[in-house]
């Protein structure tokens, strides 16, 4: 270690350009949470109805987001979607695409739970998208669902917080991009990545630990 | 702008494909392996009562829980070098990054196993007068190791996920051959479509092999 | 050291026995005193709460105590020395068996492994001898053809059958049984309370903790009322049940009686 001499000021002029991307991140998350959280409920509501139009591609759906990596995901919606829309999109917005269609892929196999557990809501449901009973769902199904399923859908949140790591590869400025540009111009690389993998954990672990806290609470309220 | 899609280049390029599906596969195997071993060890750790142990095995465990896989990854290919003063090269730096966070689920997966075997048993050990290293070797390591394997499964699963990432440091997985190709012949959707579509032939399978365990095998332990 | 046994004194000495939870708070036994022969076959029933299986719990082992002692056939069992530590001779430990009221086998292992485990492990038996013994004991109550099923396979009373021979393995001299059918659908009783009769004609040492009034008169030599972690009256069942002595008896049996068992 003789010739590598910590120095953490390098890290320090450069965290303003970490809290830069991490902003990104948080902007990612949050968009796809906020879409996701609905999102999901609608796509659970897809997969158990009984018209095999809808459940059929929404199970499909949710298939390939939850068996394949959320790298090819993510790739595939830089590369491909534009092509294929003829469409073009920032990689920010690419990439909030890719991270929002694979939260919503999670969080329905959350509220798909969630939705059995709330018994007469399994017949509104499935009414709901057989007819027109949507107000229905809406306002009786997907609160409880909602309550239901929270503890899930936030570890689902705190998961993708990470996964939106994944962007940099995609050169969106987020806060692992920012960190590995950092690394490779400071030559600090230690200082550097741990203080990113800090940030992460500092956010990440508090939420995580607090949920956990809160499930215990009610399953000894419940019990 | 006319779309042409090109089968031939799938057909042309699939034999490189498939040698990163080896390495993807391989190095999988082979994580997972390390990871359930050293899990199994580590969760010992983490119900101990040596205050060392358990804080060190606890502070391990959020962490490589808490913080995106890819900045464990870069962590270990960037960093460990500099610290060890020895080039570790893309597999190894692979190698360890992934095994220690499979290491990490599992021995979450074995705690939460051993958790959930119900105080009975241990009265049901007491009255029976079996020695202590009886009832851990005959009754409770196997039933925590067998119902352990529904999450260790599905943490293999994710495992084969979080390989892709590889790519990222220049590993010779499937991504990494996908997304050379696919530049290369600036044909992203037949090819990315196509590695996506391996991951899902490889990963769906095992989701259902998953949930069909996990089935099974809480009719047989009758929880 | 165990003081030499007189042959007057009992099979079974519980002296003001006293447990509590929560550091005092919560007290459960508030000194049980009985004594038991070896002929005898004692019966324990009370309200829920009133420390019952506590008692049983405590005759196993399985709990602390907060004060008094157990001794059985003259030794030295279970005693609560100063600084409130439990002091439990394991060699007096082992010659006590337990059956549960939810049948805790292990889900593991097939029946033949269950019933063999603690004989090879604990006593060092040799196999062929110890799988013998057990599947004569599962051929006397009607089980053999179960020898290699798992208890998932079982049903609710013959999970309990195997849970009682698995105790049976090891010869104990006193056997426990807490709320065994309490668990059990009403037409899987039976079953288990007439291997329970077999072995209490057989001369089997037994404390039987039950809800079932019509049980309880035909197997019991003694029956002691529990409630409020203190043995409120005892006496032998024809009395017993016929004339309880103290009001709080006397209601706790009209109210059972007017349920559903006898």
């Amino acid at each position: 270690m003789s010739d590598y001499s910590f120095d953490f000021y390098y890290v320090l002029s450069g965290f303003s350009r970490l809290l830069q991307g991490l902003v990104v991140s948080l902007e990612l998350t949050a968009l796809a949470i906020g879409i996701g959280t609905f999102s999901g409920f609608i796509l659970a509501l897809a997969t158990s109805s009984p018209i095999r139009v809808l459940s059929i591609p929404a199970r499909l759906f949710v298939e390939i987001f939850r068996c394949t990596p959320a790298l090819i995901q993510i790739v595939w919606f830089f590369y491909c979607f534009p092509m294929l829309a003829n469409v073009f999109w920032s990689p920010f917005t690419m990439a909030a695409i890719a991270l929002t269609l694979n939260l919503t892929a999670f969080n329905s196999e959350a509220y798909r739970a969630a939705i059995q557990a709330v018994p007469a809501a399994h017949r509104d449901a499935s009414v709901a998208l057989g007819l027109s009973k949507w107000h229905q769902a809406v306002h009786v199904v997907f609160p409880q669902a909602l309550r239901i399923a929270s503890p899930v859908l936030v570890s689902n949140s705190i998961s993708l917080f990470q996964q939106s790591s994944l962007v940099a590869v995609v050169s969106v400025e987020d806060l692992m991009y920012e960190g590995k540009m950092l690394a490779v111009e400071t030559y600090r690389p230690i200082e550097t990545f741990t203080t990113v993998a800090l940030i992460y954990f500092g956010l990440s672990f508090p939420i995580s630990q607090l949920v956990n806290r809160i499930e215990r609470r009610n399953a000894r309220l419940l019990a | 702008m006319g779309l042409e899609f090109s089968p031939s280049v799938i057909i042309e390029y699939l034999p490189a494909l498939l040698r990163g599906l080896r390495t993807t596969v391989l190095l999988s195997l082979l994580c997972i392996v390390i990871g359930l071993v050293l899990g199994f060890l580590v969760s010992l750790m983490r119900s101990s009562n040596n205050k060392i142990l358990y804080v060190g095995s606890t502070v391990f465990v959020e962490f490589f829980r808490g913080t995106p896989v890819l900045i464990q990854l870069f962590w270990i290919f960037f960093c460990l070098p500099v610290i060890l003063h020895v080039d570790l090269g893309v597999f190894v730096s692979a190698v360890i990054a992934l095994s220690l966070y499979m290491t990490a689920l599992c021995s979450e997966a074995f705690r939460s196993a051993l958790l959930s075997i119900g105080a009975e048993q241990k009265d049901a050990v007491v009255a029976l007068g079996l020695p202590r290293w009886a009832s851990l070797l005959h009754v409770i390591l196997p039933q925590a190791c067998i119902r352990a394997i529904p999450n260790l499964l599905s943490n293999s699963v994710t495992l084969f996920k979080e390989s892709a990432l590889v790519s990222a440091v220049g590993m010779a997985d499937l991504m990494f051959q996908g997304e050379n190709i696919s530049n290369a012949t600036a044909r992203p959707i037949e090819v990315l479509t196509t590695v996506a579509a391996i991951y899902f032939a490889v990963g769906f399978p095992l989701t259902q092999i998953v949930s069909l365990v996990e089935r099974r095998i809480l009719r047989r332990m009758a929880i | 050291m165990q003081p030499h046994r007189s042959p007057a004194a009992p099979f079974v000495e519980i002296r003001d026995l006293r447990k509590s939870y929560g550091r005092g708070k919560i007290p459960v036994l508030n000194g049980i005193t009985d004594a038991m022969a070896k002929s005898d076959r004692l019966v324990i029933i009370g309200p829920s709460g009133g420390g019952k299986s506590t008692l049983l719990r405590c005759m196993m082992g399985l709990e602390d105590i907060d004060g008094g002692k157990i001794v059985l056939d003259g030794l030295n069992y279970i005693e609560c020395q100063e600084r409130g530590r439990t002091v439990i001779d394991r060699a007096v430990q082992r010659q006590v068996g337990m059956v549960f009221q939810h049948y805790t086998l292990f889900p593991h292992l097939t029946v033949l492994q269950n019933l063999i485990l603690a004989p090879l492990k604990r006593n060092g038996e040799r196999k062929p001898t110890a799988i013998a013994r057990a599947e004569a004991l599962l051929s006397r109550f009607g089980l053999a053809e179960k020898l290699k099923s798992y208890p998932s396979q079982l049903s609710g009373g013959q999970k309990q059958r195997v849970a009682i021979a698995r105790a049976l393995m090891l010869e104990p001299k006193l056997m426990l049984f807490d709320e065994v059918t309490s668990a059990l659908d009403p037409e899987l009783v039976a079953e288990v309370e007439a291997m329970i009769s077999e072995l209490a004609n057989g001369g089997l040492p037994m404390v039987v903790v039950t809800h079932d009034m019509g049980f309880a008169k035909n197997i019991a030599t003694k029956v002691l009322f529990c409630a409020d972690g203190v043995v409120m009256e005892s006496g032998d069942p024809q009395t017993f049940f016929s004339t309880p002595k103290i009001k709080r008896t006397q209601d706790f049996l009209a109210k059972i009686l007017h349920g559903n068992k006898v």
